[in-house]
C-alpha cells in the first residue's frame, strides 16, 4: 500500500474579515488541493478519479456549533458546485446535516425539492432515519437515510475543532451526524466508536473524500465557539484517506494549541485514540512518518 | 384520547421513515416539503450548575455530563444553549395511552384500574435489550410528538376514569421536570402518581421526587457492575443507591427483573439480589421476574424459558422475599398474590387482568396479615 496523500493549502486572504470569504482565493484553494491530491492538472479531471458523472454526491457538513463554527454557505456551495464540472448535475449533489433547524440557524437556505443544489436536513419529511437499527461492532444506530438512499458518494467535510470529549473532531467524527443516536457514543473519549461507525459499511462504501475546513479552528473548549480560542488559519486540508486527513488536522491542531500556549491534547489526556483504532482497524493511516504530506499556499 | 394500542402508537411516532425517499426513483424529486418533525421546548432544567465559558454540568443522573454550548447530554434532550440548559421534551409527549397497571407492572397499587401513560423520547442508558428503543433511544426531532402540558394530562386521567398517572415507556429521569408537575398537579387533584424507571438517577433530585409521587418501580436490570457495563452503558451502583433511597423514604416500591438467557440469568447472582434487596428494602418489596423477547440488539438469544423464570422466582422466595412474581407469562401460578402468612391466594391474575382480588382493607381475609401496597 503507498503512503496516502493529504493535501494541506493554505490560502493568504481567503478569510479577509470574520464571516467574510474571498471567493477567487477559496476557488483557488479547491483547484490547487484536489489537483495535487489527485496528481491532475485540472479539478474536472482531478474530480473524475474520485467520482463518477452518475454519483450522487453527499457533502456532509456539521454545523451543530451554529453560525460562528460551521462551514459557511459561501465555502461548501462553491465546492458542491464543482461536481457540476464532471457532469453532476446540481440536483443530485445534497449538502446536509441532522436537522434543518441546525441547517437555518448556521445560515444555510434550505432546498429540498427545488431546482439546483439540494441542502437538507435528515429530518426533512420523506427523508428521515432507516427503521431499524444498523449494528455493526459496537455501533447499533439509524442511519440517515440521505446517507443510505440518496447518495452513492459520501464528501466529508468537516470543520477541524478542539473537542473536550474525543480531542478532535474532523471528518471521522462528523459522521455522527448521519446517525440517529450520536449522543450514545461520546463516552471514553469517543472510542472506539468514532472508527466503528465509519467502518459500518453505509459509510465506509459511500465515503470517497475528506475536506477539512481548517479556515477558522476552534484550538480549545470546542466543539462550542469560544472567540478567544477561535484562530484564523485560512487553510483547508485535503484527503482521501479518512484517518490519516484526520491525523494530519490533529497535529495542525495541536500547532495552533501551541501557539496560544495551550498544552498537548495528550497532556489534557484527550488525544483522539479513536485514530490508533481506526488504524489498527484498517481504516487508514494515523501514523506521521506513514503518511505523505503534500502542503501548498496560494 | 388516543385509543391506539401502545406497540402501534410507539411505531408512528418513531417512524418518520424513508418510505417517500425509497420510493422516490429520481433524486429527490419527490420531496415536495421543508417541514420538520421537531417540536421542542425549551423550558430551563432543574438540576444543573453553569461552568466557566458558557458551559454546564448536568446533576440529573449519574453521567454528570458536560456539555459545551449548543451540545446535548447523553439523553439527548437536554440541551446547552448559550450556557442554560434546557429540557427540549417538557409537555411533549410521544407515547400516550390507557395501560392497565398491572402492565407498569405494579401489583401492588390499584390493582385492576387503569393508568394514563406517557412519556418523551429519550433515555439515559442504551440498554441493548430494549423493548422500547424506538422512542427511548431517538432524539426529540426523531419522533412525532404532541402538545400534553401536565394539566391537560391529569384532566385526560380524570376523563378517561383512570386514578393513576404512569411516567413510563422510555425513562422518565430525562423528563423530569414534566414528571415532576405532572405529579405536583396529579396530586392536586387527587390522583396517584407511578413511575417506571431505570433508577439512573442522582438521590438529590430523587428525593425531591418521591415526594410527589406515589410508587416507582425500578428496573434493576442485573446485579453485577460488568452487565451493567456491557448492556446497558451505565452502572449498577446509583441504581443500587436509589433503591436504598426510596425504601428509607417508604416510598412504595416494586422491583423488576428482565431475565435474559445466558446473560442475567445465574441463580447465584440472583440469590445475592434477592438477599441484598431484603437487606436493604425489606421482605415486601414485590420482585418481578420477567420474561425477555428478542429485541433491538439482542436479537441472537431466544425468550427466557418459563422454567427459568419460575426457578429464580423460587431462589427469591426462598430467601425469604414475600412477594415474588413472574411476568411475561399469562396463566403461571407467579402472576398470583398469595398471603406470606397462610397462602390465601388474594389476588388471581392472568397477564394484565385481575380475575379476583380478596384484599379487604389492605388485609389477608383469612388470617388478617396485612398486604403491604395501595390498594385504594
Amino acid at each position: 500500500m503507498s503512503a496516502p496523500s493529504v493535501v494541506i493549502v493554505r490560502g493568504r486572504g481567503v478569510c479577509p474579515r470574520k464571516g467574510e470569504i474571498a471567493a477567487p482565493v477559496l476557488a483557488r484553494m479547491y483547484d490547487r488541493g484536489i489537483g495535487l491530491l489527485t496528481d491532475q492538472a485540472d479539478t474536472a479531471a482531478g474530480l473524475r478519479a474520485l467520482f463518477s458523472p452518475s454519483d450522487r454526491v453527499g457533502v456532509k457538513i456539521n454545523t451543530i456549533a451554529g453560525r460562528e463554527l460551521t462551514s459557511l454557505p459561501d465555502v461548501t456551495l462553491p465546492f458542491a458546485r464543482l461536481f457540476s464540472r464532471i457532469g453532476i448535475p446540481e440536483k443530485n449533489v445534497v449538502i446536509w446535516d441532522r436537522t434543518n433547524r441546525e441547517l437555518k440557524a448556521a445560515g444555510y437556505p434550505l432546498n429540498a425539492a427545488g431546482g439546483g443544489l439540494r441542502i437538507l436536513g435528515t429530518d426533512t419529511a420523506g427523508v428521515g432515519y432507516g427503521p431499524e437499527p444498523f449494528i455493526h461492532r459496537s455501533i447499533g444506530s439509524r442511519f440517515s437515510a440521505v446517507l443510505t438512499d440518496l447518495v452513492t458518494a459520501s464528501v466529508s467535510f468537516a470543520v477541524l475543532k478542539d473537542h473536550g470529549l474525543a480531542g478532535v473532531t474532523a471528518g471521522l467524527k462528523n459522521y455522527f451526524g448521519a446517525i440517529h443516536n450520536p449522543n450514545k457514543y461520546h463516552d471514553q473519549n469517543c472510542d472506539p466508536f468514532v472508527a466503528e461507525l465509519f467502518d459500518a459499511p453505509p459509510v465506509r462504501t459511500r465515503h470517497r473524500l475528506t475536506v477539512l475546513d481548517a479556515l477558522v479552528v476552534q484550538c480549545h473548549r470546542g466543539p462550542s465557539y469560544h472567540a478567544r480560542w477561535a484562530e484564523t488559519a485560512e487553510t483547508l486540508v485535503f484527503g482521501t484517506d479518512p484517518v490519516a486527513v484526520d491525523a494530519v488536522g490533529w497535529r495542525l491542531l495541536e500547532r495552533l494549541r501551541k501557539g496560544k500556549g495551550l498544552p498537548t491534547l495528550e497532556e489534557e489526556e484527550r488525544p483522539p485514540r479513536y485514530l490508533l483504532t481506526a488504524e489498527r482497524m484498517g481504516l487508514g493511516r494515523a501514523a506521521e512518518a506513514d503518511i505523505r504530506i503534500v502542503e501548498d499556499e496560494v | 384520547m388516543d385509543s391506539m394500542d401502545r406497540r402501534s402508537f410507539l411505531k408512528t411516532a418513531a417512524g418518520t421513515g424513508v418510505a417517500l425517499a425509497a420510493a422516490s426513483g429520481p433524486f429527490l424529486e419527490n420531496l415536495y416539503a421543508f417541514q420538520t418533525t421537531a417540536n421542542l421546548s425549551h423550558v430551563e432544567a432543574r438540576y444543573y450548575r453553569k461552568l466557566p465559558d458558557r458551559e454546564i454540568e448536568c446533576l440529573l443522573c449519574p453521567r454528570r455530563c458536560k456539555l459545551g454550548d449548543k451540545e446535548r447530554g447523553y439523553c439527548g434532550v437536554r440541551e446547552n444553549d448559550g450556557g442554560t440548559y434546557y429540557t427540549l421534551v417538557y409537555g411533549k409527549a410521544c407515547a400516550r395511552n390507557i395501560d392497565p397497571i398491572e402492565k407498569k407492572p405494579f401489583f401492588h397499587v390499584l390493582p385492576g384500574t387503569t393508568a394514563l401513560s406517557f412519556a418523551t423520547a429519550g433515555c439515559n442508558v442504551n440498554c441493548k435489550f430494549c423493548q422500547n428503543w424506538e422512542i427511548s433511544q431517538s432524539r426529540p426531532e426523531q419522533v412525532t410528538a404532541v402538545d400534553f402540558p401536565p394539566g391537560e394530562v391529569a384532566a385526560a386521567a380524570e376523563a378517561s376514569g383512570c386514578p393513576s398517572i404512569a411516567f413510563t415507556y422510555s425513562e422518565p429521569t430525562v423528563f423530569y421536570e414534566y414528571m415532576f408537575d405532572t405529579a405536583v398537579e396529579a396530586r392536586r387533584r387527587k390522583l396517584r402518581s407511578v413511575v417506571v424507571s431505570g433508577g439512573h438517577i442522582n438521590p438529590e433530585p430523587l428525593d425531591a421526587l418521591a415526594k410527589v409521587v406515589d410508587a416507582v418501580k425500578i428496573d434493576l436490570k442485573a446485579f453485577t457492575s460488568d452487565f451493567y457495563k456491557t448492556y446497558v452503558r451505565g452502572d449498577l451502583a446509583p441504581v443500587l443507591d436509589a433503591i436504598k433511597l426510596l425504601a428509607r423514604r417508604k416510598t412504595w416500591l416494586e422491583i423488576v427483573y428482565l431475565v435474559i438467557p445466558t446473560l442475567n440469568d445465574d441463580p447465584r447472582e440472583v440469590r445475592k439480589m434477592a438477599q441484598w434487596i431484603l437487606k436493604e428494602a425489606g421482605t415486601d418489596v414485590p420482585l418481578h421476574f420477567t420474561r425477555f423477547t428478542p429485541m433491538y440488539l439482542i436479537k441472537n438469544l431466544p425468550p427466557t424459558p418459563i422454567s427459568t423464570l419460575q426457578a429464580l422466582r423460587r431462589v427469591a422466595l426462598e430467601e425469604g422475599l414475600h412477594y415474588v412474581y413472574t411476568g411475561n407469562i399469562p396463566g403461571d401460578e407467579g402472576e398470583n398474590t398469595f398471603c406470606p402468612s397462610c397462602r390465601t391466594t388474594l389476588i388471581r391474575r392472568r397477564g394484565f387482568a385481575v380475575e379476583t382480588n380478596e384484599i379487604k382493607g389492605g388485609k389477608c381475609p383469612n388470617c388478617q396479615n396485612p398486604v403491604p401496597g395501595i390498594w385504594a
